[in-house]
């Protein structure tokens, strides 16, 4: 029988500067008692990041809150952490956003990230409209 | 919350190191920006960013750095990186720096390859 161990934290956080570290900080915690790598937890931490600069940057939501859920689950193959931030700003374009990607291995200052978020996470949705967006985040650690 | 960056400069005899501590952000990158302009302007055309003790860089820390490296570009300088995290250093490669300043492992190994 496989034992599987499951966490869940949920987070509204006011989006003022850096209040990206303190969600990044507090999905890699859990996402350590998971036993998950430094490294995939480094990766997953940036990805929280940059969807929190989005949110912030660009949503334009008159609450100015990030809404972040967090679920780590952790089974005798592996671990796994779902990963949601959600804004009620105005949604934006994802395939415009992508369409501002340069050839890969060329400079371009801003916009890119969500190619860095879709980059260091294993699955990424986005779910986006005038009333607000939602980016559902996934990372998984297989044990070897 | 605020992650402040601390940034130190050694000169060396052909150019300079700038050490980093904290959060590259936007904040933290003009840091960065302000002290390599500052060597640029004191004629250092080699420096190297030594980011051992930063953990974390976002896209907007990351947009500063490319123009610190186009700037001494101007200026026929060059800019390298050294101690990444893996995860910087994937970054750095996703964000394409990579192609336009040289990354090393290690301080020893950039400043024997760069002749600092």
């Amino acid at each position: 029988m496989t034992t599987t161990a499951e966490r869940q934290m949920e987070l509204t956080l006011p989006m003022v500067p850096d209040i990206e570290i303190a969600a990044a900080r507090a999905v890699g915690n859990m996402a350590r008692e998971l036993g998950m790598s430094s490294e995939r937890i480094d990766e997953m931490m940036h990805a929280v990041i940059e969807a929190c600069i989005n949110a912030r940057e660009h949503s334009g939501c008159a609450d100015n809150r990030i809404y972040l859920r967090f679920v780590g689950t952790s089974q005798g193959d592996g671990s796994r952490v779902d990963i949601w931030v959600a804004d009620h700003g105005r949604g934006f374009d994802p395939e415009e956003a992508r369409s501002r990607r340069a050839v890969p291995g060329t400079v371009h200052k801003r916009g890119r990230g969500l190619q860095l978020i879709e980059s260091h996470m294993d699955e990424v949705d986005i779910t986006t409209s005038n009333g607000g967006t939602t980016i559902h985040m996934v990372k998984y650690e297989k044990k070897s | 919350m605020t992650e402040e960056m601390k940034v130190a400069v050694e000169r060396k005899p052909q150019g300079a190191v700038l050490y980093t501590k904290g959060y590259i952000n936007n904040v933290g990158g003009e840091e960065i920006a302000n002290r390599a302009y500052e060597l640029m302007d004191d004629g250092v055309r080699t420096l190297l960013l030594n980011l051992r003790e930063t953990k974390i860089v976002n896209s907007i820390g990351i947009s500063i750095l490319i123009e610190i490296i186009e700037k001494m570009m101007d200026k026929s300088g060059k800019i390298a990186f050294c101690c990444l995290t893996p995860v910087i250093h994937k970054t750095f490669q996703i964000m394409g720096l990579a192609n336009y300043a040289s990354i090393y492992e290690s301080e020893e190994a950039a400043v024997k390859e760069l002749g600092l």
